[in-house]
């Protein structure tokens, strides 16, 4: 058998050499395509930063196990070089900018988080070099006029939207909204987002509380949603908070129909860190491993799935941090093909006009840079586990509604 | 009335967590003349012994308080002991430089072991309440200030009835002096931030069942020990926990206000401190020397 494989590489050989003064032959195998990408390794993004990495190598894996990318019939394999920001949005930028004038990076992979985003951004603009990004959403970093970022996940604004949606179709129909958020960026356009949708779908704001980011001690806020008395609680923040505000309504006794916290609940520490205590809890996400999209390319769903248990085993499924990062990766890579180029200004052009759709849903950017296109689902932890329970084409369980009182559980 | 009540409430009870965090950060602030910013890194380990003990061995949360207090009193001990008492009479620069330094380590090494999930103890009692009318008064937080108010009372009989308290307060009136009647320097440095650790433990235990805790999360606990030891005045244990329970007020009161008043929560409290310092110094309860 190796003798073959070992004739078979000298047929090779020998027909690149025969072919390589001439213009009609190309080699198979082009020059390495380096992706440059900060992520908060440590520092306080390090969780978030690090289910990034997994997603973009999960793609880096999966495209040099076939050669690379295909630019005009030539393979390109893929490097992804990465540096640690130590979470802090300045230092990203700073290690962009060294990626591109240093590592010599033909294109840019996000870092985690919209305040990183925003500064990267501003980096792959200057530098005129195309930035796919899957985990900045807050809008005020698309709508600079930036030309070379692009977002492949729903913008902050949909987060919680979903639930609204959701809410307006379950019976009892709840009626008002409690909103905490803390004030960073990300949060407050999440929560601008359910100020002016709520409406729409015949709900009513009854609070609307801001509180510091990164705030330990959310008391007083969670005894003004309970004095509000509204049916939904909501909150925009993260997942410290959101497991800080879950506990301190069940210590003072905030009996809402429905709990719903934009980020947080999708992850698994928000299970484990609240045990029982963390049942019924809805939570927008960008993607569940339940979600039904046909990929034009890629792996489906469940493929993606079992991809991501091999390579990172005993993690459980991947969240939706890992898959929009892997998406990322998708559109950079189609954008590339399309383009036939390595040329950066041809590629954004092709990203401008991709529309396509992965196991993440479909990608296609609006004038600004951002997905507006694919919808936000929304997920609800019923007995210790993530169901998807809205909308109802991609749900695979029923919103458990209304939520028990605590002392009913 | 009854809102205001539970605020109060609620603002004593976030105060019993504040005073954990102070008191030790207020010895070793005062009487080895530094202001250790590793200090909410120790308050995250206590909460992971707490957690690991929890999660591993089933103990109750708040049995595993004494063992975090001893486990943190050996690492404060050979901390200083093996590190910072290099630098125990070097310009105040330093002593930032060094704990700061130390403080990256633990929480990268925090890293290394238990990687940056958000963990979180939550006991089969968690977020049960005694109910007045409308007013909760939860009982895990009611034990945490309970917790805390011991661990003052502790530490307050422990420096002012014990030899080594009593040698502790010499040398924060006069190290030299001290040293020349024969007491020993460098064990007494390491008892007090051994001392401080232990108290940063206990803490940390308390705060794993009313927070999430991940190995990042301390920074905010040393800023909040400063400006209670601050308000309350160096020096004194009982200063500490008048300090950690009027931050817990203020800051109770500052989320209350409505809209975005939470988000000046915090610039409340400091502009308090700013006012204590221009107008008592010595804060709020604290003695000049």
């Amino acid at each position: 058998m190796a003798m073959v494989k070992l004739a078979l590489l000298a047929a090779v050989a020998v027909a690149a050499l025969a072919c390589g003064g001439s213009s009609g032959g190309a080699p198979t195998t082009g020059s390495t395509i380096i992706l440059g990408a900060p992520l908060g390794l440590t520092g306080s993004l390090t969780k978030e930063s690090i289910l990034t990495q997994q997603g973009y190598n999960l793609w880096q894996d999966w495209i040099n196990e076939r050669g690379g990318i295909v630019v005009n019939g030539v393979k390109h394999p893929v490097t992804i070089k990465y540096y640690d920001d130590t979470s802090n949005a300045n230092q990203s930028a700073v290690l962009m900018q060294k990626l591109i004038t240093e590592d010599k990076a033909n294109f840019l992979l996000g870092p985690y988080g919209s305040a990183a985003t925003a500064t990267d951004a501003a980096i792959a603009e200057q530098n005129e070099i195309p930035m796919v990004e899957a985990n900045g959403a807050a809008q005020s970093i698309f709508n600079q006029g930036y030309k070379y970022t692009f977002g492949v996940l729903s913008p902050a604004n949909k987060y919680l939207q979903g639930v609204i949606d959701m809410a307006a179709t379950l019976s009892p129909k709840p009626a008002t909204i409690a909103m905490l958020s803390a004030d960073d960026n990300f949060s407050l356009e999440v929560a601008e987002g359910v100020n002016t949708y709520a409406a729409t779908k015949g709900l009513n704001v009854v609070l609307y509380k801001k509180y510091k980011n990164g705030a330990t001690n959310l008391s007083a806020e969670v005894q003004a949603a309970k004095a509000s008395n509204a049916d939904i609680v909501l909150n925009s923040g993260h997942l410290q908070e959101a497991i800080a505000i879950n506990k301190a309504a069940k210590e003072q006794k905030v009996n809402a129909k429905i709990f719903a916290y934009s980020v947080g609940p999708s992850t698994p520490d928000f299970i484990t860190a609240l045990g029982k205590d963390a049942d019924y809890v809805y939570g927008g996400s960008q993607w569940t491993p339940q979600v039904k999209y046909t990929p034009a390319f890629y792996l489906t769903v469940a493929d993606y799935v079992t991809a991501y248990k091999a390579k990172y085993p005993g993690l459980g499924d991947p969240d939706y941090h890992v898959a929009e990062s892997t998406a990322a990766c998708l559109a950079l890579q189609r954008a590339i093909e399309n383009a036939k180029s390595l040329d950066p200004k041809k590629v954004r052009d092709a990203l401008a006009a991709l529309d396509v759709t992965v196991f993440f849903g479909q990608v296609k950017f609006d004038s600004r840079g951002i997905n507006i296109y694919k919808p936000m689902v929304v997920e609800q932890i019923q007995n210790g586990a993530h169901h998807t329970v809205f909308p109802d084409s991609v749900a695979d369980a029923k919103p458990q509604y209304p939520t028990p009182a605590w002392d009913q559980r | 009335m009854d809102a205001f009540v539970q605020l109060v409430i609620l603002g004593l009870l976030a105060g019993g967590v504040y005073v954990a965090v102070g008191v030790g950060f207020g010895l070793v602030w005062g009487v080895l003349n530094i202001v250790n910013l590793a200090h909410g890194a120790l308050v995250v380990v206590g909460g992971y012994i707490t957690w690991q003990l929890f999660t591993g061995f089933g103990l109750d949360p708040f049995l595993t308080l004494p063992l975090d207090a001893a486990a943190l009193f050996i690492l404060g001990y050979a901390l200083q002991r093996g590190v910072i008492n290099r630098i125990i009479r070097a310009p105040l620069l330093f002593t930032f430089l060094l704990t700061f330094g130390v403080n990256l380590v633990i929480v990268n090494i925090l890293l290394l072991i238990f990687g940056s999930d958000f963990r979180s103890v939550t006991p089969a009692y968690s977020g049960q309440g005694l109910e007045l009318g409308s007013v909760v008064i939860p009982y895990v937080r009611l034990a945490s200030l309970g917790a805390a108010i011991l661990l003052a009372a502790g530490l307050a009989f422990l420096l002012n009835r014990t030899r080594i308290g009593l040698a502790i307060h010499a040398i924060s009136a006069d190290r030299d002096a001290a040293q020349l009647v024969g007491i020993d320097l460098r064990h007494a440095y390491a008892v007090t931030y051994g001392l401080g650790a232990a108290c940063a433990g206990i803490a940390g235990g308390l705060i794993a069942m009313i927070q999430a805790i991940t190995p990042t999360a301390g920074e905010p606990y040393t800023l909040q020990a400063f400006v209670v030891v601050i308000l309350g005045g160096l020096g004194r244990v009982s200063a500490t926990v008048v300090g950690g329970l009027a931050f817990g007020l203020v800051e109770a009161f500052g989320q209350s206000i409505p809209g975005s008043g939470s988000v000046f929560a915090n610039a409340i409290a400091f502009g308090l401190m700013v006012l204590v310092l221009v107008t008592r110094p010595q804060g709020l309860m604290g003695r000049l020397h």
